[in-house]
């Protein structure tokens, strides 16, 4: 595991703090509110015309990583139903998104990568099913793996089930699995939140 | 010569009532806002603009606050105040900075005070720890105010009489209820059951098009959401527009106030503020009116220093920020499953749109063995939030708190967002002023403009807790009386940013009260103060109906003062 504790004890404390935004079970930290009220607002994020390509890393790892998190098994729509690497590739173009996690998400593909080749001489995305799912069980009992499922988790559920508007839930896809019904009226690509 | 009679600084239920008494008698207003001006054509159903990002509410890196929660082990067993940055923890105390401020977005859930809340310590008497005060005025001052609020701003509902109901000087609203969920009539049968008297609550939002505003249209998206037909009666959709329309209101948009800025007698002279290209004006006006919501209202009188106030603007009796209040309470839930039902019955209980509109008053004041004569509180009942996102993302961990993934995160999403509609439940009760809940300066963190970000210390009072259970144990009696299933809930003493009110308390005494019973600072007579600050003890309801009512009365306070119109 020296690897994995390598990849822990890299992390600054501030960097842990940002992303308890998006892992953390703790509900007040969504906001507690009265009258009906939601959650509150996570850090701001632009999103541009998304360029879907998977032929570099980070993406080639994420790619498979994600059809993990969210897999093609007949229930529903995949990671790559929803346009998941597209929407996040779109959410890491802003110049907005923060530094910090940009980085956090293309270092945790290179910390698996290097475990993989550790324990199985091969990159991540050579390895057999059972062999990665096994490196994904792995990364996520330290402290930093889990974080970084997580937020990549994070990123699958907007794409699952945010406003078609923003390039993931093509046709409410994901709003239709989960026989959601979504209000009205709808955001216009002008009135997406980043252009209000 | 001043450039306007009256400067108001905020555009929420506080600001807005003032501008538009004020243009309407001939004034000339100014209203800044630091947010920027939305209108029905920026509000969509969206909810990363809605609850994700940052669109109605500062980025917390650019304006943030400083939470003091008591909650770190001092080494002997106990604990201790731990401040906490919000841009550290995420938890975004902001409610809405935008022309119409968090009325924009509110719910719209609209109740009176009851004479009672106007004399809390007279009525009950005093609790250990609790800086409870009656008011300086009466239920019997505001009334005609609550009624003209039902007006100006439109309130939709019957009035119910109950056993604590308040007196009305009209029979009924203004305007008749919003359409019905199938499941309010489920819970009149439950508490029918139970001898519980269920009350249809009143809404402020139009049921048909009328004043230039569109009626309801019913997306079922309603609470934290800007309203698309501005039949939600915020202050932008209900007041501002009006006042704009006499043409002697001006708003400024993305305007900041830095500080207000006194004279050597005290008397306020000027109101600075940045605008969006970052220039710093001054304004000048007979009157002033701050209306900033609770927090960010002491703040800026406290960042307000002059050779008379070294201690911020009113504030040499050291009582400004003090004695802040949310509301006391808890939520809760329970399911009702969708399997066994017909297609239509499961139809009906998924309905999407019509309002529940039922809450429960019945223990409003309390007088039992556990509690003696006490005051109670408020039950709401309303569907779950419509939000998808974020009750999806509960689904990611597992039971034993451990990141779940693929095939069984699929599975269990789907079975549990699929399975059942859930009716919550709310409590409203007081949250009491205490020495551990107020506001002051940080002396570290600062907003992007350089100023000391708003301090807030988060204590709460533990009999607080002890009525909020009380209040919950009720509410879960009609969730198992409808029978709900997996009935939960929780009452706890963290503060719902969006019910916040105190921190200038009014009172006829100037050593223990920030304003006078007019709402204008015992020491600034070119003062005033109409949002939330005011209330010495908060009610067991939600507050914006009170604020609106309150700003409407001072309005005609502050009309006195500025003399006749020529």
């Amino acid at each position: 595991m020296s690897k994995l504790d390598a990849w822990n004890d890299s992390l600054s404390e501030d960097l842990l703090k940002h992303l308890q935004k998006k892992i953390s079970r703790r509900k007040f930290l969504a906001g507690m509110l009265m009258t009906g009220a939601a959650a509150s607002a996570m850090p701001s994020l632009v999103l541009s015309a998304p360029k879907y390509s998977t032929q570099k890393e980070p993406w080639t790892t994420i790619l498979i990583v994600e059809d993990h998190l969210f897999p093609a098994d007949g229930n529903g729509p995949s990671a790559r139903d929803i346009n998941s690497i597209a929407y996040l590739q779109a959410v890491m173009s802003l110049d907005d998104m923060d530094k910090e996690e940009y980085k956090f998400i293309h270092q945790g593909v290179g910390w698996l990568n290097d475990l993989a080749k550790e324990t199985h001489h091969h990159a991540f995305v050579a390895l057999q099913y059972q062999q990665r799912e096994q490196l994904l069980h792995k990364i996520a009992t330290t402290q930093a793996g889990e974080n970084w499922l997580s937020v990549l988790l994070f990123y699958i559920f907007e794409a699952l089930l945010a406003d078609p508007v923003y390039g993931g839930n093509p046709d409410g896809i994901g709003w239709r699995w989960l026989e959601h019904q979504p209000g009205f009226p709808r955001p216009s690509e002008s009135k997406r939140y980043y252009k209000l | 010569m001043n450039d306007y009679d009256a400067c108001i600084v905020g555009s929420g239920a506080g600001g807005g009532p003032v501008a538009l008494s004020l243009s309407q008698a001939g004034y000339n207003v100014l209203v800044l806002e630091k947010g920027p001006w939305f209108t029905e054509s920026d509000y969509f159903k969206d909810e990363m603009a809605c609850c994700r990002k940052s669109v109605y509410t500062p980025k917390l890196k650019d304006e943030q606050h400083v939470l003091e929660d008591y909650d770190e082990p001092d080494g002997k067993g106990g604990y201790k105040w731990k401040a906490t940055p919000t841009s550290e923890s995420g938890r975004d105390f902001w409610n809405g900075n935008c022309v119409g401020g968090s009325s924009s977005f509110m719910s719209g859930f609209f109740y009176r005070l009851k004479p009672d809340d106007f004399r809390l310590l007279s009525a009950f008497g005093p609790i250990k720890e609790a800086n409870i005060q009656d008011w300086p005025i009466s239920y019997e001052e505001l009334e005609p105010y609550y009624t003209l609020v039902e007006t100006e701003v439109g309130v939709s509902g019957h009035a119910t009489r109950h056993r604590f109901s308040e007196p009305r000087s009209s029979k009924d609203f203004p305007f008749p209820p919003t359409i019905e969920h199938p499941v309010s009539a489920r819970i009149d049968h439950a508490c029918e059951q139970l001898g519980y008297h269920s009350l249809q609550i009143p809404r402020a939002i139009l049921p048909y098009s009328i004043k230039g505003r569109q009626g309801c249209s019913y997306s079922g998206f309603c609470g934290s959401y800007g309203c698309a037909t501005g039949a939600k009666g915020g202050s932008r959709a209900a007041l501002l527009n009006r006042a704009v329309e006499t043409r002697r209101c001006t708003i400024v948009a993305h305007a900041k106030v830095n500080r207000l800025i006194t004279n050597n007698q005290g008397k306020l002279v000027f109101v600075e503020y940045v605008d969006q290209l970052g220039k710093v004006n001054k304004v000048s006006a007979k009157i002033y009116v701050l209306a900033c919501q609770a927090i960010e209202t002491s703040r800026l009188l406290l960042l307000s220093k002059g050779i008379k106030f070294p201690n911020g603007l009113a504030n040499n009796s050291g009582q400004v920020g003090k004695n802040l209040v949310f509301s006391a309470g808890g939520s809760g839930q329970g399911d009702f499953n969708y399997a066994g039902l017909s297609r239509a019955e499961k139809q009906k209980l998924k309905l999407r749109g019509p309002f529940i509109n039922r809450g429960l008053q019945d223990w409003y004041f309390i007088n039992n063995k556990q509690f003696g004569r006490a005051k109670g509180g408020t039950i709401d009942f309303l569907l779950r939030h419509p939000n998808i996102i974020s009750r999806a993302e509960e689904y990611k961990w597992g039971n034993d708190d451990k990141l779940v993934w693929g095939s069984t995160l699929k599975k269990n999403l789907h079975e549990g967002m699929t399975a059942a509609q859930t009716l919550n439940y709310e409590v409203f009760c007081d949250w009491l002023p205490t020495d551990d809940c107020f506001v002051s300066l940080d002396t570290n963190v600062k907003d992007k403009w350089g100023m000391p970000v708003a301090k807030v210390r988060l204590g709460y009072h533990d009999h607080d807790l002890k009525i909020g259970k009380f209040l919950s144990e009720k509410a879960r009696k009609v969730l198992a009386q409808m029978g709900a299933e997996n009935i939960s809930g929780s009452v706890s003493g963290s503060p719902p940013q969006n019910l916040v009110a105190g921190g200038c308390r009014f009172g006829n005494d100037p050593a223990t009260s920030v304003l006078d019973k007019d709402c204008r600072a015992h020491e600034v007579e070119n003062l005033f103060v109409t949002d939330g600050s005011f209330m010495p003890t908060g009610g067991s309801v939600p507050y914006t109906w009170t604020i609106y009512a309150n700003a409407f009365r001072v309005a005609d306070k502050i009309k006195q003062q500025l003399g006749s119109k020529a």
